[in-house]
């Protein structure tokens, strides 16, 4: 065995606060060696962060640790805080997960990056500005001279992120922690950190603790594989036996089959059901029984961790029975266990149709856009308002029972568009036609009755529901709004509901607060159901929700569109989520949309160019999936305030022709029926890329 | 992140002490300020000049003023002056800064554009005077100074309640109802208003308490209650002359005033923790 | 950045013009006849017209007012009514006096109220915040007029100290001078200060939970050094604003602890005027007040600008 640079040993941190104590991580151990990655993976609650504040000696006031974490040989905690305090930044240093706020918005980035070569290395502050500006070349910041003097509100996320490495970089630290870089990121912009970690791990031959709930992320970079669940590590080994078919414990087999997957859709993920034990009560045995399908007798003893491979163990005493039985779970939640018996067929009669849907949104108006240049002759002040094309000539026709999905980077208008086709946002022109009737031209009387037919699944399950109203009220109001149900009915309505989304009846009288994220967004689909709608817009419906509880509500999803025939608009920023639940992906850059077509064909060349970058940006833990080719974009979006000449992703497209591109407006050139390319590569030649996924197997 | 506080509203947890003791304080302020007259031992505007500047004693607890009126009994007397003119006060601010935020924040637009700008020119008068303008014009009563004192509270009302609104208005829940083709009005009064007036309760009790010293202030330059009648603010700028010889006189009321607005602090504190956790302290 | 300052000092400029309209308009309602004042209780009803004419009061008001606000701008305030001298020399005298007063109180209440603030803020839980905690709370429940009579009863009475009441300028000697300043200025500034400090403790405090403190702190900066760079200057922020706000009410306050100290400020002179009715002193005095209100807005403006890079640097710049 070679020198541990990390080594924690049976490490417990409690949080004591108003009374009572909640154990955040229970007795684990796991050790780093030099010039090796771990990764820590688990979902919200798992005690991941705690882990590493407890390395870094930072824990908040309240947190009791007890254990021992020895960083290279020696107990940091039988250290005096001083002596702690020198080891950060200098030997141990951390990039945090929001580099949004991470950076301090009232210091020049390179101050900030030069502080710890000052502070440990006791470097001249003109040298340290100078060796920060080093730093951040070799986080392939372009005009590192010119960044280093910005402050942190001129910088984009990627920007920031960059910034933050380069300053846990500085003083050449033996052990980098990584507290989910990229989760505040674009699949881009994510894509272009972990190539940089990657290149720096090597060059540098860094030590790092990788923290992610993304499996993907963590199977990018980690050689060795700990799996926290509730303040356990319930399964910790090397990378490709932990993600790949050696995986052993029940809650990795659950968190491996709720992932959606570019490379095999199947119709159905296998989510987790239930949800996380309350960590204030003692657990008296296994942590992970109550989820777990293959629970019987023998789960109510303390669950050791055993070995059940070379270097790789897990805490479950059926690991090694249950090698090969795959996870198959319900995904009731709290109530009726239900499956949509009927196949899907989607592409019926033509549903809504929009044609050159146009919003624009001011951004800059009245006073502040007056600009003062002398430089020009003539009046020194100009009025220049700025007005952002969010949404610019878009068309797009969905039929019913249909699923489109709408995917891009954020700030590309998919937001935007979604809400104009139900006219949440007023576009400025265009039409949106709902069985041929303009949603948009409708008087308010009309405009309402269309509203009962078209619909909207929000993101954020803690604020789509109002909190000072029960689920019964909250479902109620559209059943009596739309005349669908009057008095005691009403009541049944409300159950029924409740039903169709797999939610029992008991739940009508509940608050908000009283139920957990799926259960919250369970009543949202509920609430948008209520109206009999048949289309609804799912604006990015899951990616609040950890992979487990997302896997259950893809399927409730996709239930509800075959019971009922609906059509929707999936809008998500994640590929393999959109190609798991669409018929047709539709992939927007800049408030326009670069191709649309089926999921097939938008997955395999001839593909956008863009698209190509979304897809090889895309982690992937399946194997067998590779990327042959990684493509890289540069930069990050930017929003358009201008007429667009030519090519909307010409700014960023690694296969710009040229000219040609800056200039014409792309055409659509079409592979097949229903698929459209805008590009002015020629299809043949889009057709000759290597595919980024091997060939994909058919649907089942 | 979605109010998480508001989410966590309805769940049941011991009552705050500052709660607990800034109401009881409270209600005991308003029990006198009611019954202050039949409590009282003495008649307010009893004189006696043979008892002039007597010191506090077991007849005469806070002791007596110069006309050797009982100073106890007008303490109990003034804190109804006081404490109406500090409600009312608010209440005016309440009945028109509500309203109006509400509306700059929903609507958008001109009005919201007219309302603010309103609000602008009204803030950028210092508080005291407003109140002084008004009064200078004028003879001045107590529901002359309240309604200064309410007006200069208007603007302070409209931003917090449109900055409320607005918040929630971000809110998903309220997108639902407008994808729903929900009416103005609806969403208004249905969706963001009881998520809107816990900030504004407590914004309200901190106003009671500037209204109650800005309206004892400008009773105490002779530009609200005037004699006989008599609140906390006027005992105290009458008792002025005599602090030297008789400072229970000044002092008694001024106390009495002191713990009143401590109370409606605490009460403040108390309804801040337990409505809306999040929000600041100490914005004016 | 330009077009913000521009818009902060247009924006004054729109105000004040308002205010000027309202105070015009509000005062020339007021009882009380101008001219009766001026030719006194024996004058016959022609005289008093023929003085009218005289002054243009019979013009339309908005004659009048621009009469009155083209004096304005000329810093020709009119004549006072009852002392029957210029205005502008008179309210000169005041301002300086009242400006004595104020930016010392402004200065105290700035440095004591924010150190205040930042040491319960870094000793939170302790026994210190505890005791500052309290003080603040009792302190901002006084009023200024009773902070005055307690301490005229404490120091001037009781204890002898100070002087109730009056002023000399400083040429009579920086004792005597500041004797009679400072109990005008601690009457002032306890509030405030009480303000202040617990604002400021709330926002250091949120900064200190922030999340570039916590990456601070991993980079293993100095405690020390993490609240003087780190925090500080962005929990001031909102500091500024509400100093600024505080200027208001530290006007009330002037008024109040003159017209209590017989301190010849601007406050005094203002109530004196209301109590005599002499209309052009009370518009030239609330005047005055109003841009001082506003010009304090606007140097607050400038300050969190300059403290503000998001406003000082126009924003994103990709590269």
């Amino acid at each position: 065995m070679s020198e541990a640079i990390l080594d924690v040993k049976n490490l417990t941190v409690a949080y004591e606060g108003g009374g009572r104590s909640s154990r955040a991580l229970n007795d684990i151990s796991f050790r780093i060696e030099r010039g090796k990655v771990l990764g820590i993976v688990g979902e919200s609650g798992s005690g991941k962060s705690t882990a590493a504040m407890a390395v870094l000696g930072l824990l908040p006031g309240g947190a009791k640790p007890s254990g021992q974490v020895l960083f290279k040989g020696q107990d940091i905690y039988a250290k005096s805080p001083e002596e702690r305090r020198a080891l950060r930044g200098r030997e141990i240093s951390i990039v945090f997960q929001d580099p949004f706020t991470s950076l301090n918005p009232s210091i020049q980035v390179g101050r900030q990056i030069a502080e710890p070569l000052i502070l440990h290395k006791g470097m001249e502050e003109k040298a340290a500005l100078q060796e920060a500006e080093n730093l951040l070349r070799e986080v392939g910041i372009t005009d590192p001279a010119r960044t280093a003097k910005a402050y942190p509100h001129q910088l984009s996320g990627g920007m920031k992120q960059r910034a933050l490495i380069a300053t846990a970089l500085a003083c050449d630290p033996e052990l980098m922690i990584l507290d989910e870089p990229t989760t505040a990121l674009d699949v881009t912009i994510e894509a272009q950190i972990l190539d940089l970690l990657e290149a720096l791990r090597v060059k540098r031959n860094l030590s790092m603790m990788f923290i992610s709930h993304n499996l993907g992320v963590i199977a990018r970079l980690a050689d060795e594989v700990c799996v926290l669940y509730a303040g356990d590590v319930v399964e910790y080994g090397p990378k490709e036996t932990v993600l790949g078919p050696g995986h052993r414990h029940p809650y990795t087999k659950g968190l491996l089959a709720s992932l959606p997957k570019l490379t095999d859709r199947r119709d159905r993920l296998f989510p987790i059901p239930g949800r996380l034990p309350d960590l204030s009560q003692t657990i008296p045995g296994c942590i992970f029984e109550a989820r777990c399908p293959f629970a019987c007798k023998g789960c109510g003893q303390p669950q050791p961790l055993q070995a059940v491979g070379a270097d790789h163990v897990s805490r479950c005493w059926r690991s090694l029975e249950l090698a090969d039985v795959p996870w198959r779970a319900d995904d009731a939640e709290g109530g009726v266990a239900a499956h949509s018996t009927r196949e899907h067929q989607p592409g019926g009669e033509m549903l809504l149709e929009a044609r050159d849907v146009v919003k624009r949104f001011t951004v800059v108006s009245g006073l502040p856009a007056l600009k003062f240049d002398a430089s020009g002759g003539g009046f020194p002040l100009r009025y220049e308002p700025v007005s952002l094309r969010a949404v610019d000539r878009v068309t797009l026709s969905i039929r019913q029972g249909e699923t489109v999905g709408l995917v891009g980077e954020s700030g590309c208008g998919k937001s935007t568009f979604g809400r104009c086709l139900i006219r949440l946002i007023e576009p400025q022109g265009g039409e949106v036609l709902l069985r041929g009737e303009d949603i948009l031209s409708a008087s308010p009387g009309r405009h309402r009755a269309l509203m009962q037919e078209a619909q909207i699944i929000f993101q954020n399950p803690d604020s789509s529901l109002n909190p000072r109203k029960t689920v019964r009220e909250i479902l109620a109001r559209p059943i009596r709004l739309f005349g669908i149900a009057e008095g005691a009915e009403v009541d049944r309505k409300v159950d029924e509901l409740l039903d169709m989304v797999r939610l029992s009846p008991r739940y009508a009288s509940r608050y908000p607060h009283q139920m957990s994220g799926g259960e919250k967004q369970r009543v949202g689909i509920a609430r948008a159901l209520a109206s009999k709608p048949k289309f609804i817009v799912c604006d990015e419906a899951v990616s609040a929700l950890d992979v487990s509880v997302q896997a259950s509500i893809l399927n409730l999803l996709a239930d509800l569109r075959d019971e009922l025939n609906v059509a929707y608009l999936f809008i998500s920023h994640d590929l393999s989520v959109i190609s798991h639940i669409a018929d047709r992906i539709c992939v927007m850059y800049r408030g326009g949309i670069v191709e649309l077509g089926p999921t097939e064909r938008i997955l395999q060349p001839p593909y956008h160019p863009y698209t190509e970058a979304l897809l090889s940006a895309v982690p992937f833990i399946e194997k067998g999936a590779r990327q042959r080719e990684r493509i890289r974009l540069a930069g990050s979006v930017t929003g358009s305030t201008e007429q667009i000449v030519g090519c909307r992703f010409q700014d960023r497209c690694p296969r710009k022709l040229g000219g040609i591109c800056e200039t014409v407006t792309p055409p659509a050139r079409s592979s097949a029926e229903g698929h459209e390319i805008l590009c002015h590569i020629p299809l043949e030649e889009l057709s000759g890329y290597e595919s980024v996924l091997e060939p994909l197997e058919r649907r089942a | 992140m979605a109010l998480p506080s508001m989410a966590s509203a309805p769940r049941r947890r011991p009552l705050p002490a500052s709660l607990v003791w800034g109401a009881g304080i409270f209600a005991f302020v308003l029990f006198i300020a009611v019954a202050g007259p039949f409590l009282a031992p003495f008649d307010y505007d009893q004189m006696n000049i043979l008892k002039r500047m007597q010191a506090p004693s077991a007849v005469h607890w806070f002791g007596t003023d110069e006309f050797g009126r009982d100073v106890f009994s007008r303490v109990l007397y003034g804190a109804r002056l006081s404490i109406a003119m500090g409600i009312g006060a608010t209440m005016i601010s309440l009945a028109i800064g509500v309203p109006l935020g509400l509306i700059a924040g929903y609507y958008r637009g001109w009005p919201e554009e007219a309302i603010m700008r309103g609000v602008d020119v009204l803030i950028s008068i210092p508080p005291i005077m407003l109140g002084l303008l008004i009064l200078a014009v004028t003879t001045p009563s107590v529901w002359k100074s309240a309604l200064a004192v309410g007006v200069i509270y208007v603007p302070i009302m409209v931003r917090l309640t449109r900055s409320v609104c607005l918040e929630v208005m971000g809110e998903e829940f309220v997108e639902a109802a407008k994808a729903r083709g929900e009416r103005g009005w609806y969403i208004l009064f249905s969706e963001i208003l009881p998520n809107a007036w816990p900030p504004i309760i407590v914004e309200t009790a901190l106003r009671v308490t500037f209204a109650i010293m800005l309206g004892a202030a400008l009773s105490f330059l002779g530009l609200g209650v005037q004699p006989p009648a008599s609140d906390w603010g006027l005992m105290i700028a009458e008792a002025r002359p005599f602090i030297h010889q008789a400072p229970w006189i000044a002092v008694a009321p001024g106390i009495a005033l002191v713990i009143t607005v401590i109370a409606i602090n605490l009460l403040g504190d108390g309804l801040r923790e337990i409505l809306d956790p999040r929000m600041k302290r100490d914005r004016l | 950045m330009f077009g913000y300052l521009l818009q902060r000092l247009l924006y004054i400029f729109v105000i004040v013009a308002v205010m000027s309209v309202l105070i015009f308009w509000i005062t020339q309602i007021m009882p009380g006849n101008v001219a009766y004042m001026i030719l006194g209780d024996f004058a016959g009803m022609d005289q008093i017209l023929a003085l009218e004419q005289k002054l243009g009061l019979h013009d339309p008001i908005h004659v009048q007012y621009w009469r009155w606000a083209q004096g304005l701008l000329q810093f020709d305030l009119g004549d006072s009514l009852i002392m029957e001298r210029p205005i502008a020399p008179i309210l000169f005298d005041a301002i300086g006096n009242s400006a004595i007063l104020a930016l010392s109180s402004i200065g105290l209440v700035a440095l004591v109220g924010i150190w205040l603030g930042v040491y319960s803020a870094i000793h939170h839980g302790k026994a210190g915040d505890h005791i500052v905690s309290l003080a603040t709370y009792v302190t901002l429940a006084v009023p200024e007029f009773f902070w005055c009579v307690l301490l005229i009863i404490l120091f001037v009475g009781y204890l002898g100290w100070f002087p109730a009441t009056g002023y000399t300028s400083l040429s009579e000697g920086f004792f005597v001078w500041a004797q009679h300043l400072i109990l005008p200025v601690v009457a002032l500034v306890m509030g405030l200060m009480a303000h202040v400090s617990r604002l400021t403790r709330s926002s250091m405090l949120e900064v200190m939970h922030s999340q570039y403190v916590l990456a601070a702190r991993a980079k293993g900066v100095p405690e020390g050094l993490v609240i003087r760079r780190h925090a500080l200057r962005n929990a001031l922020l909102p500091t500024i604003t509400v100093l600024a706000i505080d200027v208001g009410v530290l006007m009330g306050g002037i008024v109040v602890v003159e017209t209590i100290f017989s301190y010849p400020g601007l406050g005094r002179l203002l109530i004196f005027a209301i109590q005599q009715m002499d209309v052009p002193l009370i518009q030239a005095c609330l005047i005055v007040v109003t841009i001082v209100y506003a010009v304090a807005n606007l140097l607050a403006d400038i300050l969190y600008t300059f403290l503000n890079p998001r406003i000082r640097y126009g924003s994103s710049v990709n590269g």
